[in-house]
């Protein structure tokens, strides 16, 4: 039956998310400015929330009195911005996730314990990963792999151990060139890793790449991971992402709503849009979106927890959240702040920074351009005609 | 525990809809655009659905029988076909529902009867007034006390099917709040004026009604010594719209998607062109996050939990994208958009004009 309502164990969870997120709230501007240049100088789980039960774990336990857990999840990400990371669990870890679903015992035996990023993105390759020039070359005499290339916008790589990096192998008989996987290193010799990148928002997600030149990993290093089975984890983090941003499109207006309420303005939904003045229908205009959006994040989590993660069978739906959650939260922070004024844009009040920070959500895991081919394509019956 | 499972029931009654609504209403639909007039055989067949007789043939303790949610579906389906007769359909039922909801068991027992026969009978809420600026918030109608009644004043705009209601429920300024007046077409100082024609849902004959010092009875007044739920009213036909420009929004672009498949441009499919084929893209994705947005309402509606924010959104939401969407769609189209030959230049004229109307639907 179609039913909205959260169930307890849901609303604790949303409840135990956003406290974490207030307490987290005044060490937000610090870390903004500070994180790029020390980078994760919060590890290990901090002091303020030591005592306290975190939400993941609260997610875990109590994930049988919910709607599903990816559902649960997608709630507790959506609660409010979540400017500082107090915990960290290593959960980041995407690459670690690929070896424990598509390696060998032997492999998990020998990457298990470390932690592993995922690197995908080129310099000049972005969203066409056919671009790409990272490659390895077999090496019969050794049974080794030969690496160059270069990587970037790698997630926590400079805290990781390596990253499961997307390549190029060599071409087939018939020309073709296959995508392979490739478990790198940071000790191997030829891996040089870069700077953090200084960054418009965001500051607290540490962001680096590498270099690979002549790199040798042995051949166990190559995971049987192929670039579609790479591409279905997206079906799960495309909706959080959306989600995430949604989180700091949540924060923004909530400020927003306080700080004009404080000048007289409370907004009053009963009413029709004659009525209504332009700051009030403004900010009631972007609750929709914000509202249609969270919608569509709650319809593909509903999919995949019916059909399992692994599904394709939610793929569209994933990226119309995507693509609409990306193309709110522009609209909300932009709008709001416009509403604001001056004091808006202050560095006194994290506004500003909410709007640099959830700008990425419409670039990252896919960028909405790239959800509206993955959308249209289904829609019109098309593959490559459309690119 | 968030759910979008659509119980069996459900899934008939959408098919049974979509498949009416393919074969039935969109043939005609031109046909009655170009008549300003629902003939009384598309009104027959409309009725021979049995949406309003269900709702109003539910007894109290049957709240299952009235589900908004499944009526949000059915507009969706009608407005995919004809958002005019969806329109029809969500008028009377907006009437329909708030005696069913609200009125007291006297009033349900007397009016409700009327609607649960074999023919179409119609009857609207007569919310909007004629003057620009109109809010729901405000009435310029007044119900003033007289004896042991009432005596209602004021004059109704836009009233869909006007010259085939029974009744009206008459939204006036009573005593300091808004109120609600049961009051029968044939009542003295009632009067229907013929209609002016509008920009679209033009067979709907949408007219004023003036109400010249109509003497209505307190046993008429909605919910009769408690008063009535007027914003309750006002946050179903908010569903009630939106639901129908979600089914609008997809005719749109269920209509483009084959057109521009077919028809070469400078060589490729127009469907081919980035820039059809995102806006394609953004429908799909506002269709759908309109009626998610619209299931939740509706579903607010439904368990009665205060429904007028996510009811407010879900309107403002589709109004807003569904005059987006018949406005991409008619310009795929190109000059084939914006003459008769298609649809497109009659749903973009239903779009606008749906989108800016209140209470003229519920769910």
């Amino acid at each position: 039956m179609v039913d909205f309502s959260l169930t307890e164990a849901e609303q604790h969870l949303k409840a135990v998310a956003h406290r974490e997120n207030e307490i987290g709230r005044k060490y937000a501007r610090e870390y903004d400015r500070n994180s790029e240049n020390e980078p994760s100088y919060i590890r290990g789980i901090h002091p303020d929330v030591a005592a306290l039960e975190s939400p993941h774990a609260a997610l875990r336990r109590g994930q049988n009195q919910t709607s599903g857990l990816v559902i649960a999840e997608a709630l507790m990400d959506m609660v409010s911005a979540r400017d500082v990371n107090l915990r960290d669990t290593g959960e980041d870890a995407f690459g670690s996730w690929m070896l424990k679903d598509y390696g060998t015992e032997e492999q998990k035996a020998r990457y298990g314990h470390l932690k592993l990023a995922i690197a995908i993105t080129e310099p000049s390759a972005g969203s066409d990963p056919a671009n790409m020039r990272t490659n390895a070359r077999y090496d019969p005499a050794t049974d080794e792999y030969v690496l160059n290339g270069e990587k970037v916008f790698i997630s926590f790589f400079n805290k990781f151990d390596g990253a499961v990096t997307l390549m190029k192998g060599e071409p087939d008989a018939k020309g073709k060139t296959p995508f392979v996987t490739v478990v790198v290193t940071k000790e191997l010799p030829g891996v040089a890793e870069i700077p953090q990148f200084q960054k418009l928002g965001l500051r607290g997600h540490e962001l680096s790449g590498f270099h690979l030149q002549d790199v040798r990993v042995p051949a166990i290093a190559r995971l049987d991971a192929d670039f579609g089975k790479t591409m279905s984890k997206f079906n799960h983090n495309r909706p959080l992402v959306a989600a995430h941003a949604l989180a700091g499109a949540r924060s923004m207006l909530d400020f927003t709503h306080a700080k004009l309420a404080e000048g007289g303005l409370k907004v009053d939904y009963a009413k029709g849009r004659s009525a209504r003045g332009a700051n009030e229908d403004k900010l009631i205009r972007m609750e929709a979106l914000w509202e249609a959006a969270w919608g569509t994040v709650m319809r593909a989590k509903w999919l995949e927890h019916q059909m399992g993660s692994e599904s394709h069978g939610y793929r569209v739906e994933a990226s119309v959240a995507k693509a609409l959650g990306g193309k709110v939260v522009r609209q909300i922070t932009q709008g709001c702040l416009e509403i604001l004024g001056p004091q808006g844009v202050s560095e006194e009040y994290l506004a500003e920074k909410w709007f640099r920070d959830v700008r990425i959500a419409d670039i990252y895991e896919g960028a909405g351009e790239i959800q509206r081919i993955l959308i249209a394509r289904a829609l019109l019956g098309y593959k490559n005609e459309l690119n | 525990m968030i759910s979008f499972e659509l119980s069996e029931e459900r899934q008939i009654v959408r098919s049974t809809i979509a498949e009416f609504g393919r074969s039935v209403l969109r043939p005609q639909a031109r046909r009655l655009d170009t008549d300003s007039r629902i003939d009384d055989g598309v009104l027959t067949q409309l009725w021979s659905t049995g949406v309003i007789q269900a709702q109003a043939g539910a007894a109290d303790d049957e709240v299952g029988a009235r589900s908004p949610v499944t009526n949000a579906i059915v507009l969706e389906e009608l407005g995919a076909a004809d958002a005019t007769v969806a329109v029809a359909m969500a008028s009377t039922m907006g009437f329909v529902q708030a005696i069913a909801d609200q009125g007291s068991a006297e009033q349900r027992s007397k009016l409700l009867a009327g609607f649960t026969g074999d023919r179409f009978q119609g009857a609207a809420v007569a919310m909007m007034e004629p003057r620009f600026g109109f809010d729901v918030s405000e009435f310029a109608t007044v119900a003033a006390k007289a004896g042991d009644g009432y005596v209602v004043r004021g004059v109704k705009a836009m009233t869909p099917l006007a010259s085939r209601c029974s009744h009206f429920l008459v939204i006036a300024q009573s005593d300091g709040a808004a109120d609600a007046f049961i009051v029968s077409r044939d009542a003295a100082g009632v009067t229907v004026a013929e209609p002016k024609g509008a920009l679209g849902l033009r067979a709907l004959e949408m007219a004023e009604v003036t109400f010249d010092n109509v003497a209505v009875p307190s046993a008429m007044r909605l919910g009769e010594g408690n008063g009535a739920d007027i914003q309750r009213i006002i946050d179903s036909a908010r569903v009630g719209i939106a639901a129908i420009l979600t089914g609008l929004s997809r005719g749109v672009m269920e209509y483009v998607i084959p057109y521009t498949k077919e028809r070469v441009v400078h060589g490729v499919p127009l469907a081919q062109k980035q820039i059809i084929a995102f806006n394609i893209a953004d429908m799909h994705i506002d269709v759908e996050a309109m009626r998610w947005l619209n299931w939740r309402a509706a579903w607010e509606l439904e368990v009665r939990q205060p429904a007028t924010k996510t009811a407010q959104l879900a309107y403002t939401y589709a109004s807003q994208q569904a005059m987006r969407i018949a406005d991409d769609g008619l310009q795929a189209f190109g000059g084939h958009g914006f003459v008769k030959a298609h649809p497109l230049e009659l749903w973009y004229r239903n779009a606008r004009t749906l989108s800016v109307l209140e209470g003229v639907a519920g769910v």
